[in-house]
């Protein structure tokens, strides 16, 4: 069929005119991300993100004793004041670095014997979550860029320039703070997250990522993963576990936030198609079906946020923790009940399903919240140390002795 | 412990034994009062003292009468708190705060954001505008999804900050600044809700929030 030139432009208005106005409602009227994909009849709920306190908590305002582990550990608060404290990373030299989110700090603590000397090494930064540490040099992610600093654990009052490392970046503040680590290759991994809490992401988006430490060779390691702020590798199989934040408003019960494994490059893991391996999301499934998606290696409970995951390959805790996982869980805010504030511990087992059961918890008590566990970091001598943003401590754990 | 010290004055044979309950009650009150979130272990009389130094801009109780010089009375106050760290660090940029965040221990921060928190917000020096540009403001608003996270009536909560009885003027800054990514805000979340926002939009919209009794 050939158009006439005039119906040629009319049909060319109708296109473009819809084109325009689909795309400015699009841009107008999306919710903000915490709240997209919230149902009509949820609607009057109250429930957003648990606001960050602007301040640690005074020691004598950390109730430790409230912290239960299983029989024969025992809790301290090993430092307190570090506002914000999220991700730990050893230096050689015995530096634990700790970085922070929406503080923008990075800090260097140091072990005087009975006490730990707090210092901020970094600030201002663009939610710097990742830190990781190797010969000599301390790697920093923040949203849009990964940064070095070299012989810092020499200078931790005056720290050398950060040099950038990779800037090719997405820029996006939703789940854009990253898990940085090195893998056993030597690369670099970190996380790219949805833009989003449900949509169809970018290409560049919803994926775990990696890029040599000089920053050249970057790939795509996983798709589907909407947040993953938690990776570690099994110290036996080399192969990468890493936790995921499920997506909000689809219920008090799911999706379960998940545990996975990615034991090889390219695997999709559903986002946005399909939720903890078996749920089609209402909206934006696109026809796509569960099975063609890598399933959970553990479905780890909604809305629980879980974030750290290491493997304890220590001596101080009984033989059977060797090679156990812990998982911290910063714990719901899409949830009437609260859940997670907690640190989980994984036994993976040869052809059976992994056991999955609570290592330490308490920092919910009723409904109230005094403190939000993210991250853990084995110490050399074995014992476990336990990152608290909400209160801006560490606590440290203990078997025996 | 203003009751205690109240019930050691009575002058009566039973007081101090009654005093010492009393005093047991109150202690023990306290240890269970749930602390307020997060503990800012904020002192609010210290808060008053010190923001003596803030009036001549600010306004002694925080409702400022200058339109470039935000409100800060009623203000939520984990915003106020982190809204100096910013400046201090930087990371909101501006010639007047700037020295003076700098100057500021944390618990200066933590005293005077609980002490502005804690005062009565005036109402909007601004007149009703035009019912027109208020309705177009109105309708704008809801469009962007700004009370999604300002809260019913824009009165703020703890994720979002009070915006009603806020200057025109100061709004309208403060949009522009989002918008062009000068503004620096805590986790990003404000600047990425400006980018949308249609430049026209901005004065209608700041026309609405700025009249809300
Ligand atoms: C010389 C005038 C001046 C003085 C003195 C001053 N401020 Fe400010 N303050 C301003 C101006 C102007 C702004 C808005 C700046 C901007 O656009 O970022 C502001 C903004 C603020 C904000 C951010 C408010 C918001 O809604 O985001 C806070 C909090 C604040 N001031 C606290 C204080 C405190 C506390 C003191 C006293 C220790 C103080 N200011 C003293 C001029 C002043
Ligand atoms: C995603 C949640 C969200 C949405 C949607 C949102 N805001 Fe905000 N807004 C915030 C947060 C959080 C802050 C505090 C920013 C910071 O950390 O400095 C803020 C700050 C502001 C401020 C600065 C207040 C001050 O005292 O300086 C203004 C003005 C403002 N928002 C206006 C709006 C308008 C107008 C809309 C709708 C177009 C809107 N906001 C939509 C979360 C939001």
């Amino acid at each position: 069929m050939r158009l006439s030139p005039f119906r040629y432009a009319l049909a060319l208005t109708v296109v473009v005119a819809f084109v325009l106005a689909t795309g400015l409602v699009a841009a107008q009227q999306a919710p903000p991300s915490w709240k997209q994909g919230q149902p009509k009849e949820m609607e009057s709920s109250t429930l957003s993100p648990i606001a960050q306190p602007p301040a640690p908590k005074a020691p004598g305002e950390i109730p430790v004793d409230k912290i239960k582990v299983p029989s024969g550990f025992k809790v301290e608060l090993w430092a307190s004041g570090i506002n914000n404290a999220r991700v730990m990373t050893w230096g050689d030299r015995g530096t634990l670095f700790v970085s922070s989110r929406v503080a923008g700090n990075v800090y260097a603590v140091t072990d005087k014997g009975g006490s730990r000397e707090v210092k901020t090494i970094a600030k201002g930064l663009n939610l710097p979550n990742g830190v990781a540490f190797k010969d000599g040099t301390l790697y920093i992610a923040e949203i849009h860029r990964i940064t070095k600093m070299e012989g810092i654990e020499g200078k931790l009052d005056s720290p050398p320039e950060m040099k950038v490392v990779y800037e090719t970046l997405p820029k996006d503040a939703p789940h854009g703070w990253k898990y940085l680590a090195f893998g056993p290759d030597g690369k670099l991994y970190f996380n790219i997250g949805a833009p989003c809490n449900i949509c169809i992401p970018p290409d560049t988006h919803a994926n775990i990522s990696r890029v040599n430490p000089d920053g050249t060779g970057f790939e795509y390691w996983a798709h589907g993963v909407r947040n993953s702020v938690g990776f570690d590798w099994h110290p036996v199989t080399k192969e990468l576990y890493f936790t995921t934040h499920g997506r909000d408003w689809l219920g008090e019960d799911v999706p379960s936030d998940r545990l996975d494994v990615a034991p090889k490059k390219g695997l999709h893991f559903g986002y946005p198609y399909c939720h903890q391996g078996d749920i089609p999301d209402p909206q934006f499934h696109s026809g796509r079906a569960c099975g063609e998606f890598a399933a959970p290696l553990i479905k780890t409970g909604p809305h629980v946020a879980g974030n750290g995951v290491e493997f304890y390959t220590g001596s101080m805790f009984p033989p059977e923790y060797r090679n156990r996982m812990f998982l911290a869980q910063r714990g719901s805010w899409n949830r009437s009940q609260k859940i997670g504030f907690r640190v989980m511990m994984v036994t993976l087992r040869q052809g059976d399903v992994p056991r999955y059961e609570p290592f330490a918890e308490g920092w919910l008590q009723g409904d109230q919240v005094w403190g939000r566990p993210v991250y853990t970091r084995q110490m050399k001598d074995g014992s476990l140390l336990i990152s608290d943003d909400y209160a801006g401590a560490i606590y440290r754990v203990t078997y025996g002795r | 412990m203003p009751l205690a010290r109240a019930l050691t004055d009575i002058r009566s044979p039973l007081a101090p034994r009654f005093a010492r309950w009393a005093t047991a009650v109150a202690v023990s009150l306290a240890v269970l009062a749930p602390r307020p979130v997060p503990a800012l272990a904020a002192d609010l009389e210290a808060g008053r003292r010190k923001a003596v130094a803030c009036a001549a801009c600010h306004g002694l109780d925080g409702n400022s009468t200058n339109p470039t010089v935000p409100s800060i009375a009623g203000q939520v106050g984990i915003y106020l708190h982190w809204q100096l760290l910013l400046y201090r660090d930087k990371r909101r940029v501006d010639p007047q705060m700037a020295p003076i965040a700098a100057a500021l221990s944390e618990s200066d921060m933590a005293d005077l954001a609980a002490f502005f928190a804690a005062q009565r917000p005036a109402p909007p020096a601004a007149g009703p505008p035009d019912p027109a540009r208020a309705e177009t403001g109105q309708r704008l608003a809801a469009t962007y999804h700004c009370d999604d996270c300002h809260g019913r009536d824009f009165a703020g909560r703890e994720y979002a900050p009070r915006l009603r009885g806020l200057s025109r003027e100061y709004l309208v800054a403060q949009m522009r600044g989002f918008k062009a990514r000068t503004r620096g805000d805590l986790d990003g979340a404000m600047t990425q809700a400006a980018q949308p926002v249609a430049d026209a939009d901005i004065e209608p919209l700041a026309d609405y929030i700025g009249s809300i009794k």
